[in-house]
């Protein structure tokens, strides 16, 4: 029948939750009676003003989903056999610990990596244990997701200016994003926002969701997006379109900027990107023209496997230009969260020890995403907000790299993979290479909601709480200063456990000091990083229902009140020195993506599509939800999309099942034919696999992992990876496509054979990862000279500057050290801070005070002792100076004398006393009271008579009765 | 008097089917019963000079439904602010009523017993307008891009009225004389022109 | 946009129906007007009306959702179908007690006779009553489907006299096969078995030249000048999938051939046993032909939008049951 649920009943009790199926985290209201939750709706009184999305909207259903894993699982047949033993969780875990130990005593705690997969929240502890147990080898898909981006505009201004100021934006670019399919509160606010005249530029081979909407589309050719950039900033150079002010003010090395530009006109650009040299001007002059404008960062960016890194450093120089740079209506730079704990104080990175960050895999060749990169930047961090980004995202291993050391050993054998939240196989490049890795891995656990390839392929697999099992809270991957939190609208079902429990629980099972993990819940652990907030709250749950979010008051123009942006020199680096020194150019130097016609034509002449890849799609999410049949029956197979005219070629017809095929192998889809893209140009969508499937059936293509999974078709090929952030080739490559025929129309193991390099013509490994070489050569870099830094401090080369070892605070002329956070003055040895209010200096720690000769100072009932000392103050007549301790007081009283209000202070009580007779001070009735006699006296000295004290009393009484009557 | 009708924004509407989903799972429909269709034609044109829209459907609660006067029971019905639903209790699945709607937004679900089978359609969320006379429909509510506004047409100040007054405004199949009750805002071809 | 929201038991219900009807109504117009007191001959030709809006009722409900309460049906006055359901129970009530009447032809007994003694006088107005409903319930079949106008190839008033012409004409091929059954006619009864037999010929050859007319008439001009979706029914049954069915079955077999036959082979048994069959085939085809041309107009983007739906049978639908958990 209809919906008989009523929320409005009684005994239902409504809990503000937020989604757990992207990072939108939209806001949710969960009717939760008798511990079941009985409905959900968005919450409007959120940012997604009551929307939800296809996937929030079915989080119901995934709560109850029988194909839900709710039990610890134990392998006990052979690997993706399928067969399991139900265990108890922390059974599991105690399993899964002393294999982990053991693995770690014979081949080093390195030797254990783990897998994650798109951001949520709490990685924090996850890296928590990883730096416990001493493995620098953890990873997500952070390279195709942000990182680079994120780490190159650090370079260049000193943070990522990622939260674009809509509201008073003329126009924003949406580059390589496609909020129409993929963030859709963010989707209604442009729309709003551009109905109000703000305009928006799409930069998309396709023409998307977004595209149709948009003032100005740019459908250039996948991949190319390097060289758009760079001519458009060419063009913003030249044209005179960038912001003088503000270039001779906060920007540095621009004249060499200049000079490196001049190669990439229009003109150049024009062949490669597929469009007009006028449309690149247009777009130039569209974007600089209307001050102040949005750039709004897109996934692709960190997609075009060589060119990522290029593009984002572009584009990071084109915003900084045109002053659009934490200024009103720009792209604003949160910074990390100042008032409350970041992720990264969460992290317990000095837990890992020096030797040990330097066995990262990959931090060898993708420096930027790495420890090398991430110390450099990080320090930096430290010395200009004095807090720093999260390493956990931002300071990774090299994912595919891990994979590949799991199969070659090479740099050494990676035994044991923990993967929890992701399905590695279909969300890393090259799925075939990542599916044998997850075959021959030693130890396999997998923290799931699924059962997916990997988790099918796993020792153990470890049931995951979600959505409205958890509470969730967004900071951005805790690199911004705003947070917003839901509550948990039910405890896990079953034995499923949230993912800090499970890391909390390893950890301690792995012998961890159980006073490293002194929080038991989520709660507890959000509760600890909001006390710093100082908000009136006694619990995290508390913060919800009163506050929900905390954003910091808006600043903006930062860099002003800060005298300068938080990079090396205090400016907008134009040429980076960060990048320089890892070994990279400081400028954008193009570079074309991984595979294109113009550097590889001899590849383009057999495969003469250009693929692209890894664009969002609505309703799924990565690659989630294909159990979902509410879901999936809206969207039940996999279509690619191409254009009639090549449709038309190739004898395409709308609905045909069609291959398509790189150099590395080949994948079926339906087709899509429609004209929203170049003839010349394939999208494939991301994500599919089959899990309806029985997975044991086939393993080679267990769930049909394989069979139309588009990352069968992408390289991980250190060549094709960007040389400086590490991200794999997604967009851009170069395929062909052809129908299926009645004798060619199923899935064969050798349509997808792993290689090392992705070759369908040469399976196995022919040439081991450490042999491979990067894109571009390094380029070497030496330190220039520099005058030696005295003991206990170092000298950064861009300054010359002397910055404290530990604090990283500046060592100032004057001798003291200065905070970067608060600006405060700190004494170079004892690091007591200097307060300006009392003149003495303060141990933060220990709340002691000291005097600017280093001394202690004492205080009696909180009033300053001078012990030793002459009085610093008058005394009055009727008091002495006990000059032993050091404080003025009555003859044979303890109480000490406070000069400031005339009054004294009992040191044991805190009691006042007025300072003729030693009289207590009763807060409560005003009087004075002597206490030898008892006799009590108004201020003015005067006796208070008793009867009168009594005769109120019974009036006050008397009045009470009368008001009783 | 009230009369509830839909106005439905295309310029703003992204075809993402949220407002689909939300319906199926708000309404716990069996799988193959969909009361709000996203539809599009897909992109027309040619590349790169194209365009593209999207029609979110419903039930039109029409003014002059063809399904209410055919059903032999009294089950489809209309009330008296325009709603068009089906009483369970009296439906037999004779299946005319499906049959008499111009817009094909009634079925019967075939994933359920055979033999319990009845009528199911949009009752613009006429279950949570009982239990809070101020909710709107669930698929109005869910909606990100707010292309679906919901609204007494009677009360000028309404935000429906409004958007009917001051935008052009397009509707289904007029011309069988069902005078259906959702009003189309028509996209004009994205921000771009 | 095509959903087949009804299928076979609705063409079998329409057909029996239609030919119920038909043949109460000539029963009625040959026992009361034409040629009183031929009552008995139409004892079987009634039987068998009275089996096939049985069996009609039975396909209706059976088509039903939730058939148990087909009695839901009587509950409004106004609607189409509940006159059709009235009509068939009046029809199929008078027509069983008329029918009744003449059961001592059977010979089961002195009880039948006494039935026929007590039913006697009511007969005409039994009769009268059954032909009346018969005639509406053959009407009512095509009026139904032509006031969903939804359905453009359903909309016209060709429909509900095409459905009249073709349930007269297979009553009166049902009436051939069967006239007489079950009563051993002899001297006047036999010559008015053959005159009935005979007035029953040219009223069919009558009949169906009228059903190829209108059916030619009625697709034609949908192909000629119908709208969209009408002509596209249209141009399926001239020239595209259905093609074969409708010229070759029902054109041909169902109406051309029995009218050969029954003109040119005229006293034989290919007049009287194959051309009647085949009219009857023609009509169960006419109804299947129709009923399945139900297309809707879509609203733009409908078709696309089905058309990526999974089938009913896909996999994922049926690989988790809810309560079933795995792991």
């Amino acid at each position: 029948m209809g919906n008989e649920i009523d929320i409005h009943a009684p005994g239902v009790e409504m809990r503000k939750s937020l989604c757990y199926f992207c990072h939108a985290n939209c806001g949710v209201l969960s009717y939760v009676k008798d511990g079941q939750v009985i409905k959900i709706e968005g919450d409007p009184n959120y940012a997604n003003q009551g929307g939800l999305c296809c996937r929030g909207n079915s989080a119901l259903l995934h709560l109850t989903h029988p194909g839900r894993i709710n039990h610890a699982l134990k392998r006990v047949g052979k690997k993706g056999e399928g067969k399991w033993e139900k265990i108890p969780y922390d059974q599991a875990i105690e399993e899964i610990a002393e294999r982990l130990n053991q693995i770690k005593a014979e081949s080093g705690a390195e030797a254990v990596a783990t897998a994650g997969g798109t951001t949520r929240t709490d990685d924090w502890a996850r890296r928590r244990f990883m730096n416990q147990f001493g493995s620098p080898n953890g990873f997500h898909n952070a390279l195709l997701c942000w990182i680079p981006t994120f780490m190159a505009e650090t370079c260049v201004a000193g943070w990522s200016p990622f939260e674009t100021d809509l509201g008073s934006a003329k126009v924003v670019m949406l580059w390589g994003m496609n909020p129409g399919a993929s963030s859709l509160g963010a989707m209604r606010g442009y729309t709003d926002l551009q109905k109000n005249g703000m305009k928006i530029m799409v930069v998309d081979p396709r023409y998307s969701e977004t595209a149709s909407k948009a003032d100005l589309w740019l459908p250039l050719r996948p991949g190319s997006d390097s060289a758009l950039a760079l001519a458009m900033l060419h063009t913003i150079i030249f044209e005179g379109l960038y912001d003088r002010a503000f270039v001779n003010d906060w920007c540095q090395d621009f004249d060499q900027l200049r000079e490196h530009m001049k190669q990439y006109t229009p003109d150049w650009a024009a062949p490669l990107t597929w469009l007009t040299p006028q449309q690149i001007r247009n777009a130039a002059r569209m974007y600089a023209g209307n001050k102040p404008g949005c750039i709004q960062w897109g996934c692709t960016w960190d997609q075009l496997g060589t060119a990522s890194t290029t593009t984002s450093l572009t584009l990071a120089l084109m915003r900084a230009v045109c002053g659009n740079l934490d200024v009103p209506g720009g792209d604003g730079m949160p910074g990390p969260a100042l008032n409350f704990l970041t992720d990264e104080e969460m992290e317990a990175n000095e837990c890992l020890p020096e030797e040990q960050k330097a066995k990262q895999i990959g931090s060898d060749k993708f420096k930027l995403t790495s420890w090398p990169g991430y110390t450099l930047i990080s320090d930096n961090a430290k010395r200009t907000w004095g807090k720093t980004l999260p390493a956990e995202w931002f300071c990774e291993a090299h994912g595919p790299s891990v994979f590949k050391a799991i199969i070659t050993g090479d740099p050494y054998q990676v035994r044991a993979l923990i993967v929890n939240a992701t399905n590695p196989v279909n969300s890393y490049g090259d799925a075939k290479m990542t599916l044998e890795a997850l075959k021959q891995c030693e130890f396999l656990v997998t923290v799931e909601y699924w059962m997916t390839p990997t988790a099918l392929l796993s020792d153990y697999v470890l049931p995951a709480a979600g959505a409205l099992e958890r509470p969730t809270i967004v900071t951005h991957y805790g690199a911004t200063d705003s947070f917003l939190g839901g509550k948990r609208a039910i405890q896990p079902l079953y034995d499923r456990h949230t993912d800090m429990t499970f890391w909390r629980k390893l950890g301690l099972a792995c012998g961890q000091d159980p006073a490293m993990w002194p929080w038991e819940t989520e709660e507890e652990a959000y509760y600890h990083i909001l006390k710093p907030l100082g908000l009136p709250i006694s619990c995290y749950d508390e913060f919800v229902d009163k506050f929900r979010m905390y954003y910091p008051p808006l600043h903006q123009n930062k860099f002003v009140t800060n005298g300068g942006f938080w990079t090396p020199s205090g400016k907008v680096e134009c040429n980076s020195t960060i990048l320089q020194e890892l070994g990279y150019p400081g400028m954008p130097t193009y570079m074309g993506c991984s595979e294109n016609e113009v550097d590889d034509p001899e590849v383009a002449e057999k495969y003469p599509l250009v693929l692209t890849t890894g664009g969002g799609f609505m309703p799924y999410h990565h690659s989630e939800h294909f159990q979902m049949p509410s879901i999936r029956y809206l969207y039940p197979d996999p279509y690619f999309t191409i254009n009639p005219v090549k449709a038309d070629e190739l004898k395409i017809a709308e609905g045909d099942w069609c291959w398509i095929e790189t150099r590395r192998g080949r994948i079926k889809m339906r087709a899509n034919v429609q004209a929203e893209l170049d003839p010349r140009v394939v999208y494939v969508p991301r994500g599919w696999w089959f899990p309806e499937r029985d997975g044991s059936a086939d393993l080679d293509n267990p769930f049909g992992c394989l069979e139309s999974n588009t990352n069968v078709l992408t390289s991980v090929d250190v060549e094709d990876c960007d040389p400086m952030g590490g991200s794999w080739a997604n967009r851009g490559l170069l395929c062909r496509v052809y129908k299926c025929t009645d004798s060619d129309c199923t899935f064969r193991a050798a349509d997808a054979q792993w290689s090392i390099p992705g070759s369908s013509s040469e399976p196995g490994v022919t040439v081991m990862p450490s042999q491979q070489k990067l894109a571009r050569e390094p380029i070497p870099f030496t330190m220039p000279e520099m005058e030696p830094a005295p003991e206990g401090f170092y000298r950064v080369w861009q300054s010359g500057e002397l910055y404290q070892e530990g604090t990283h605070f500046r060592l100032d002329p004057t001798g003291w050290v200065i905070n970067p956070r608060t600006k405060g003055y700190h004494d170079a040895y004892t690091g007591w801070r200097y307060d300006p209010a009392t003149e003495l200096l303060v141990d933060d720690e220990t709340g002691k005070s000291y005097t600017m000769d280093r001394e202690e100072v004492v205080y009696r009932g909180g009033v300053r002792c001078y012990p030793g000392q002459e009085a610093p103050f008058e005394v009055p007549e009727q008091l002495t100076w006990n000059q032993v301790d050091g404080f003025a007081q009555l003859p044979g009283k303890p109480y000490v004398y406070d000069p400031a209000s005339g009054w004294l202070v009992d040191p044991d009580t805190g009691d006042f006393h007025e300072a003729y007779y030693g009289w207590l001070y009763d807060a409560a009735t005003g009087n004075l009271v002597d206490e030898a006699t008892g006799t009590r006296y108004d201020m003015g000295y005067n006796p208070i008579v008793e009867e009168e004290t009594q005769a109120e009393a019974t009036g006050d009484a008397m009045e009470e009765e009368g008001g009783a009557q | 008097m009230t009369r509830y009708v839909m106005v439905v924004d295309e310029s703003r509407c992204i075809g993402c089917q949220s407002c689909t989903v939300a319906c199926r799972t708000w309404n716990q429909l069996p799988m193959d019963i969909i009361y709000n269709p996203v539809v599009s034609e897909g992109v027309k044109g040619t590349f790169p000079n194209v365009y593209r829209s999207w029609t979110p459907t419903q039930c039109m609660h029409c003014a002059n439904p063809e399904c209410v006067p055919c059903c032999p029971t009294g089950a489809s019905q209309q009330d008296p602010d325009g709603t068009v639903w089906v009483d369970y209790s009296k439906c037999m699945g004779c299946k005319v009523c499906v049959n008499a709607c111009p817009y094909g937004m009634r079925d019967v679900s075939h994933m359920v017993p055979r033999f319990d089978q009845y009528v199911r359609k949009c009752t613009f969320c006429r279950d949570r307008r009982k239990q809070d006379p101020s909710a709107e429909p669930y698929c109005v509510a869910t909606c990100h891009q707010r292309a679906r506004v919901f609204g007494d047409l009677d009360d000028p100040n309404s935000e429906v009225s409004k958007l009917i007054g001051t935008n052009k405004t397009e509707r289904i199949f007029t011309e069988l004389g069902t005078d259906p009750q959702i009003y189309y805002i028509p996209e004009m071809g994205g921000g771009a022109r | 946009m095509k959903h087949h929201y009804w299928e076979a038991p609705i063409v079998l219900y329409l057909f029996l129906g239609g030919l119920g009807g038909g043949i109460f109504f000539l029963s009625m117009v040959f026992d009361l007007i034409v040629a009183p007191g031929s009552g008995p001959l139409f004892f079987a030709p009634v039987f068998f009306a009275l089996a096939a809006l049985a069996l009609g009722c039975f396909f209706l409900v059976f088509e039903l959702g939730q058939p148990p309460v087909f009695w839901r049906v009587f509950t409004t006055k106004t609607a189409i179908i509940k006159w059709g359901a009235v009509l068939l129970s009046f029809a199929m009530i008078f027509g069983f007690v008329w029918w009744l009447s003449y059961l001592y032809l059977l010979g089961w007994g002195e009880w039948t006779l006494g039935l026929a003694s007590a039913l006697e006088g009511a007969r005409p107005v039994l009769l009268g009553i059954a032909g009346v409903c018969g005639f509406g319930i053959m009407v009512y079949t095509g009026v139904m489907l032509s006031t969903l106008k939804a359905h453009a190839f359903w909309a016209t008033p060709a429909l509900p006299v095409l459905f009249t012409i073709s349930a007269l004409s297979t009553a009166c091929a049902a009436i051939a096969l069967s006239l007489g059954g079950a009563v051993e006619a002899g001297g006047f009864g036999l010559v008015v078995e053959e005159l009935i037999h005979g007035i029953v010929h040219v009223v069919d050859v009558v009949l169906v030249i009228a059903e190829i007319v209108v059916l030619l008439i009625m697709v034609l001009s949908f192909y000629g000048a119908g709208n969209v979706t009408a002509r596209a029914v249209a141009v399926r049954w001239v020239r595209g999938r259905t093609a074969p069915l409708f010229w070759g079955g029902m054109i041909g077999a169902g109406l051309v051939l029995p009218l050969l036959l029954y003109i040119f082979g005229e006293g034989t048994a290919a007049s009287a046993l194959v051309a009647p069959i085949l009219v009857l085939c023609g009509g169960l085809l006419l109804r299947y032909l129709c009923v399945y041309s139900d297309e809707r107009a879509p609203i733009p983007g409908e078709e696309r939008f089905y058309a990526r739906l999974p089938k009913k049978d896909a996999e994922f639908l049926t690989a988790w049951k809810q309560g079933e958990n795995r792991y």
